[in-house]
């Protein structure tokens, strides 16, 4: 059971490998890029936020650009690291179950006795894996470019930063699978799911404009991301949806047992 | 008399109103090869994968092994090898990283039989199966389907895309498959194909199975086209009486006409003759069916 389980891992990694480095390689450069001329641009960055309307820096969580972690967090984790991470997890569940079954591969791993839902946790366990790389990779780059830089990136808050980005995106994998059961087309999955992220993100960022939307916030992810490279990471919130994604995949996992297999 | 190794009972699948198959019964027994046969679009593919549970009937069960195919498809499926008529695995796969999950999937140890089987097929494990033609990347599906020796083998449409030596060797394999003591169940549009391997076949039209018939007794209710020519084509006339045949006509020296049912009487009849050359030309598919209609009209 467990050996299955590993080999249709190992597979979907193996297959996704080149995205791995796709994603990892150009979020990471792009993330260095921002630590490294921050030392530079420090000074105008911060008059310029001054001048920013409170409202707006609250909804983008820009706050103030005192230090590189806030610069770091305002320019990539407080939404092109989250959107990218959410957008690769359901493109990474997506290619495994509505791809393998455009491909003809669910057929052949159908033929096996494997169980749906083991290849629906084997996809799902699999993005996990490999949202922890592309982080990993995006991390390490962007150390790497403080230190060359000298911007004296906290290894610890960046590392936070990064870490809270995983769950969020996880939840997308959730959702892909659930999307999976219901259309096993990958652009269909894929434009569905990529719609409910950027929904959520909308859905947030009004709530935080308008005290009086606030309430919308509570059906985005984004509300419990927080603001982990300030604030440490909030295990509740870490652990709730972390949860939260993997009761969406069993979810799926089973709505996909019961449906037909055919693109 | 052994339990079959494939019995659907009332199989029943519809795809909102449009039909896939309506209450399709039928046996398969150890060890026979049992050849589905029906034009494209007939519901033969549907069938298969109601029975690999690939697709929920809408009514009916089928069981395999004794097994229920919804319930137990996981231990069913520990027991067979299946080949769709167009296999994919992805583009960048190579055959032999296809056949590596695949062995770790079945708890295989060793694959020395997939290598036979390529070495036999001419099939190219290293490529990746994007690379390769459709004829080429159905040879690495057959070998996935087979190289754990199974007791079941399902094809649908197996030969779509093989060059005709290479259907020729699939033939062969079915043959040893068979001898193994492995049932075969085995779809296909092509009746030559049909006939060469199968002990009976299960005729679908339209979600509906229609018949199923030795094949001999398939083939004895087909209407023959037999165009012969003789040295004195004008002494024909007696074939005319002769059961079985009709639509007989004479031109140009050669004498044309069809036989259904026995085709002894008419050699006979045609050695009292001096024959110059004859043709009997195969019935497609659809004239078996017509052939199999017109027997049931008159029966």
């Amino acid at each position: 059971m467990t050996a299955q389980l590993a080999a249709l891992i190992s597979n979907h990694l193996s297959d996704r490998r080149r995205s791995l480095l796709a994603w990892g390689l150009p979020l990471g450069l792009m993330s260095a890029f921002i630590v490294a001329i921050f030392p530079s641009v420090e000074d105008s960055i911060s008059k310029a936020v001054e001048a920013y309307p409170e409202g707006l820096k609250e909804a983008f969580g820009i706050g103030q650009l005192a230090n590189v972690e806030q610069y770091l967090q305002a320019e990539m984790l407080s939404l092109i690291v989250p959107l990218a991470l959410g957008y690769l997890a359901v493109r990474a569940v997506a290619s495994g179950l509505a791809g393998g079954t455009e491909s003809g591969r669910l057929d052949v791993l159908l033929s096996a006795p494997v169980s749906r839902h083991r290849l629906c946790a084997a996809g799902f366990l699999a993005t996990a894996i490999e949202l922890a790389a592309v982080l990993a990779i995006t991390f390490l780059l962007t150390m790497l470019g403080s230190g060359l830089a000298g911007a004296g990136l906290d290894a610890g808050q960046a590392a936070a930063g990064f870490a809270a980005v995983w769950p969020l995106a996880l939840l997308f994998a959730g959702l892909g699978v659930v999307a999976c059961a219901w259309s096993l087309r990958t652009s269909v999955v894929t434009g569905a799911v990529a719609g409910v992220l950027v929904a959520m993100y909308v859905a947030d960022l009004i709530g935080k404009l308008d005290p009086g939307l606030d309430w919308v916030r509570y059906a985005s992810v984004f509300r419990y991301y927080g603001n982990a490279i300030e604030d440490g990471i909030d295990p509740l919130a870490f652990c709730g949806v972390t949860l939260t994604a993997c009761a969406l995949a069993a979810l799926g996992a089973w709505l996909f047992d019961h449906r037909d297999i055919s693109a | 008399m052994s339990a079959p190794t494939i019995e659907a009972e009332g199989l029943t699948k519809f795809y909102g109103r449009h039909r896939g198959i309506d209450e399709v019964t039928f046996a398969v027994a150890p060890g026979e090869v049992f050849g589905f046969l029906g034009p494209n679009g007939a519901g033969k593919t549907t069938t298969i994968r109601a029975l690999l549970d690939l697709h929920h009937p809408t009514g009916g069960s089928a069981r395999l092994f004794g097994l229920d195919s919804q319930r137990d498809s996981v231990a069913i499926r520990a027991r067979l090898g299946n080949l769709s008529g167009d296999f994919g695995f992805g583009r960048q796969v190579s055959g032999r990283e296809a056949l590596r999950l695949l062995a770790r999937l079945r708890g295989v140890e060793g694959v020395g039989r997939a290598e036979a089987l390529a070495a036999r097929f001419h099939a190219d494990l290293e490529r990746p199966l994007g690379q390769l033609s459709r004829g080429n990347r159905q040879k690495i599906g057959l070998i996935l389907a087979t190289f754990h020796e199974p007791e079941l083998l399902i094809f649908d449409e197996p030969t779509s895309g093989l060059d005709p030596l290479m259907q020729e060797e699939f033939l062969a394999l079915v043959a040893e498959e068979r001898e193994r003591g492995c049932t075969v169940f085995v779809s296909s549009h092509d009746l030559d194909e049909v006939q060469r391997i199968c002990d009976r076949v299960g005729m679908v039209r339209e979600g509906r199975l229609i018949a199923v018939e030795r094949m001999v007794d398939l083939l004895g209710k087909a209407q023959r086209k037999v165009s012969v020519r003789l040295a004195n084509p004008g002494s024909l006339e007696d074939l005319r009486a002769l059961p079985g045949v009709s639509e007989l006509s004479v031109a140009d020296g050669r004498a044309s006409f069809e036989v259904a049912g026995d085709f002894d009487h008419v050699l006979k009849a045609l050695a009292a003759h001096h024959v110059t050359d004859i043709e009997a030309v195969h019935p497609s598919l659809e004239e078996v069916f017509l052939g199999y209609y017109r027997e049931e009209g008159e029966g």
